[in-house]
């Protein structure tokens, strides 16, 4: 391998870990519900796009930064809808209704936007378009540079969300022991309900920058997006937010990497091998959840 | 204080209440004893709120508390050290006691409540930044008892606090409970060790298969074999 060679491959490693912070974001979202709930919300990501999508409605008069806020914002409210139709009517012993509630979500939405737009690709504003930065022969484009910096600025208010605050704590101690959660006085339902428009905050904002980030919506967009987050909080580990992070960086730079390796086909099929070694050698993830509650 | 009447609790068609009637007095120890699987447990998540019952009525200082939520329960002064202590084991020591103050809004009593805390449980101020999950047995009992004290109950209702714990741990778990009441909060515990309970408890009660058997104060209970029937669950030949 040559000189230029190795170069390539350091840039494709580059914007793929930059990129992997959307992954993150929504993997750090799955790990969210999945820590209150004990149960996969397979709607997630198609609702975070969907939120972005309805952000466009104020593109023509807003800045793209407001836009963005607006993605989270509507990504909250769905994610608030989302529970109360797939989770809150539903009985919660019977782990397949609320897996198939939320299928039959993640297919309502992209029936949705498909009708919506026409299944045409939408264009979205992203920011610092063209304005590099050179580290020596590398560059960072800086517009996925500011879509990382835009994720770890949502990541650090989540994390002192989590950590600071009244509601933080209550997600918390709801997620590890539900029933002394409780008799401390948290209401179940009620953390349930905020944690999924925590979620649906950051999926918003993941939705978002994933249309900077590509410069365009599709609802061609959906389903990797799932996978990927999906493929995140397994490698992760189910229930850990620092797994979800290391894991999305680790999958979008992976991803790019064997693109560049093996072309766009094979891409995928490379990072299910990565997902499968993991199922085999750790499945616990990076960082595996406590064997069992007490 | 509590006035327990015709209480019913289901796990689906398992009856674990049959109609328990039973009080707690204000300034008293109150216990509970019985064999595994009599309902100790049932009756106790009953009366935190966590479990709805069926039938009969639960009153605290002359209020119904059937129906009402375990958040409104805490906040009228009653709380639930639960079985198996249920600490929060990847909450620091504090964020557990911060948990326990939950519903209270006045923060700097609860800053004072938990360095109070800190002088009643010695061994939890060394471990204040430490996860629950690596403190030890008895350790996490004391975390236990100082959470729900963190809601400045008037009744605190334990659940067989010293099950598993090495005889000098039980003895501390005790003395804190004869502080507890000394200091003016009343006391419904369940216990499967008779002999410390008869050092403290006022009255006791014995539940079998979801019924109280027995009501009586400690000397009522020597001409009896309430405490065998208590280990063993066998019921008196009629
Ligand atoms: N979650 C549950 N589901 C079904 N049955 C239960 C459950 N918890 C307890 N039981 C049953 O209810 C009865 C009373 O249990 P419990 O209240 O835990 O007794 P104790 O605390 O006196 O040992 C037992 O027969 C037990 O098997
Ligand atoms: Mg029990």
């Amino acid at each position: 391998m040559n000189y230029n060679n190795l170069l390539d491959l350091s840039q494709s490693l580059i914007d793929g870990v930059l990129f992997g912070s959307i992954y993150a974001l929504i993997g750090i979202g799955f790990t969210l519900i999945f820590g209150v709930m004990n149960k996969i919300n397979l709607s997630y990501a198609a609702a975070s796009v969907a939120a972005a999508y309805v952000s466009l409605l104020i593109v023509q008069t807003a800045p793209p930064a407001l836009v963005y806020v607006a993605a989270a914002l509507v990504g909250g409210v769905l994610g608030a809808l989302v529970y109360l139709i797939c989770f809150h009517l539903l009985p919660l012993n019977k782990p397949l209704a609320t897996l198939m509630s939320t299928v039959g979500m993640l297919l309502l939405i992209d029936e949705a936007i498909v009708h919506i737009t026409a299944g045409m690709p939408q264009n979205y504003p992203a920011m610092f378009v063209g304005a590099n930065i050179d580290i020596g022969p590398l560059s960072l484009r800086s517009d996925l540079l500011f879509v990382f910096g835009f994720g770890c600025l949502v990541m650090i208010g989540l994390t002192l969300l989590l950590k600071r605050t009244r509601l933080g704590l209550a997600t918390r101690a709801v997620s590890q022991q539900p029933v002394a959660a409780q008799l401390c006085g948290m209401s179940i339902t009620g953390t349930n309900m905020s944690t999924f428009v925590i979620a649906g905050f950051l999926g918003g904002t993941a939705g978002a920058m994933a249309g900077a980030a590509i410069g365009v919506l599709s609802p061609l967009l959906t389903l990797p997006l799932t996978v990927k987050g999906l493929v995140v909080t397994v490698i992760g580990g189910l229930g850990s937010i620092p797994g979800a992070i290391i894991a999305g960086l680790v999958v979008g730079g992976a991803e790019n990497l064997f693109q560049y390796l093996r072309g766009v086909s094979e891409r995928d099929i490379y990072v299910m091998l990565l997902l499968f070694a993991f199922l085999v050698f750790r499945p616990g993830g990076l960082f595996p959840p406590p064997a069992g509650r007490d | 204080m509590l006035s327990i009447n015709g209480l019913a609790t289901a796990y689906g068609k398992i009856e674990a209440l049959k109609g328990v009637s039973l009080q707690a007095g204000a300034g008293q120890v109150t216990c509970l004893l019985g064999p595994n699987g009599a309902g100790k447990s049932t009756l106790m998540l009953t009366i935190a709120g966590i479990l709805k019952p069926k039938a009969g009525s639960i009153r605290f200082e002359n209020e119904e508390l059937v129906g009402k939520s375990c958040a409104d329960i805490v906040a009228r002064g009653l709380a639930l050290v639960p079985e198996n202590r249920l600490v929060f084991p990847a909450l620091t020591v504090r964020e557990n006691l911060m948990a326990g103050a939950y519903r209270r809004r006045d923060r700097a009593a609860i800053r004072d409540d938990i360095d109070k805390m800190f002088v009643r449980f010695p061994r939890l101020k060394e471990r204040i930044e430490q996860s629950a999950g690596t403190l030890s047995g008895g350790e996490q009992q004391m975390l236990a008892v100082a959470r729900a004290l963190m809601s400045r109950p008037r009744l605190l209702l334990m659940d067989e606090p010293s099950v598993g714990l090495a005889p000098l741990v039980v003895a501390e778990i005790f003395e804190i409970i004869r502080q507890l009441h000394g200091e003016g909060v009343s006391i419904f515990l369940v216990e499967q060790n008779a002999h410390m309970a008869l050092k403290v408890a006022h009255h006791f009660y014995l539940m079998e298969q979801g019924l109280v058997t027995f009501s009586g104060n400690p000397g009522e209970m020597s001409g009896d074999d309430v405490i065998q029937r208590a280990y063993l669950g066998k019921r008196r030949a009629a």
